[in-house]
């Protein structure tokens, strides 16, 4: 089953994001931060950079329930890639955007590049990049395999067997 | 003074299934395949229930930003997923200094989480850091 070419650069509507104080303590002590880490119950404070996944990993995956596109469940997430253009901070809203970046065929498998661009819903400056690279596998017997799955919930971010063809 | 080959502090961590739990809680990634065992058996690259990429992304991401003094510091952060990482694996996260740009006060760091045996959860040959420096 393949991708549809098509999609590249196609826009899914924005959603809204508010930064909370207690989500970001929560994801810190989650991802093992040290106490020191943990911002306080008051004052200014800047989330871990990968907190940014509570808003962009499963939230800004549309392209997973695009019909237009033909996702399917037998996939892996390959890479992840953030770029601060200014630290997130509690009391940030942020609106988040995702577009499908590009598409690529290696070999069986293809590669599906996906941007969530997020913006400060005050002042319109740029706060975060998320870039997924999401590898789909086209071999038949794993299809089968995992038939069924919802392509959200069933088949999100799994840690990948990303073969060396991601990296040319 | 960071020079190229500096390392970040290594740590150690064994991530069981109640890590698992509290990632998903904090993320809202429900994916059963970090908690089912009887859902992973059919679509897991290990036939059983593995770690979400991003906890292993964010042992890295908390580890670099502690070295670099805050996560404010953090420019970008780069995290190649290649091996699977069972529930119940011990984690080591790691990272060095690649390079030191002076103009922009930054450094390139490779980063990394590793098995016991040697898999490459986050692999370093892609993944980077880039922090600006104090």
């Amino acid at each position: 089953m393949a991708l549809n070419p098509a999609r590249i650069g196609h826009r899914y509507p924005a959603y809204r994001y508010e930064v909370s104080r207690e989500k970001v303590r929560e994801y810190a002590r989650a991802t093992g931060a040290s106490e020191a880490q943990v911002p306080g119950e008051t004052g200014d404070a800047v989330a871990l950079p990968t907190f940014a996944a509570s808003f962009t990993i499963p939230r800004g995956f549309s392209w997973a329930a695009d019909p237009e596109l033909g996702a399917h469940p037998a996939l892996v997430h390959g890479e992840q890639s953030y770029v601060f253009h200014r630290p997130v901070r509690v009391g940030d809203v942020l609106v988040c955007t995702p577009q499908i970046d590009d598409i690529r065929s290696l070999g069986r498998n293809e590669f599906l590049t996906a941007v969530v661009e997020c913006v400060d819903e005050v002042t319109g400056e740029p706060v975060v990049t998320s870039k997924a690279t999401i590898i789909f596998f086209s071999r038949p017997a794993e299809a089968d395999a995992t038939a069924g799955a919802d392509p959200v919930t069933g088949a999100g971010p799994a840690t990948a067997v990303a073969d060396e063809e991601v990296s040319s | 003074m960071v020079a190229v080959g500096d390392r970040l502090p290594e740590r150690t961590v064994t991530l069981d299934q109640g890590w698992l739990i509290r990632y998903a809680g904090a993320s809202g990634d429900f994916n059963p395949l970090h908690w089912d065992p009887a859902f992973a058996a059919g679509v897991s690259p290990t036939g059983g229930v593995i770690a979400h990429g991003m906890l292993n992304a964010g042992l890295v991401g908390n580890a670099v930003s502690e070295w670099a003094g805050g996560p404010e510091r953090v420019r970008s952060l780069t995290t190649a997923f290649r091996a699977p990482c069972p529930v119940g694996a011990t984690v080591t996260v790691g990272g060095e200094v690649l390079a030191v740009d002076l103009d922009t006060r930054t450094a390139t760091l490779a980063v990394w989480a590793v098995l016991a045996d040697g898999a490459k959860v986050v692999d370093r040959k892609r993944s980077r850091a880039v922090v600006a420096l104090g």
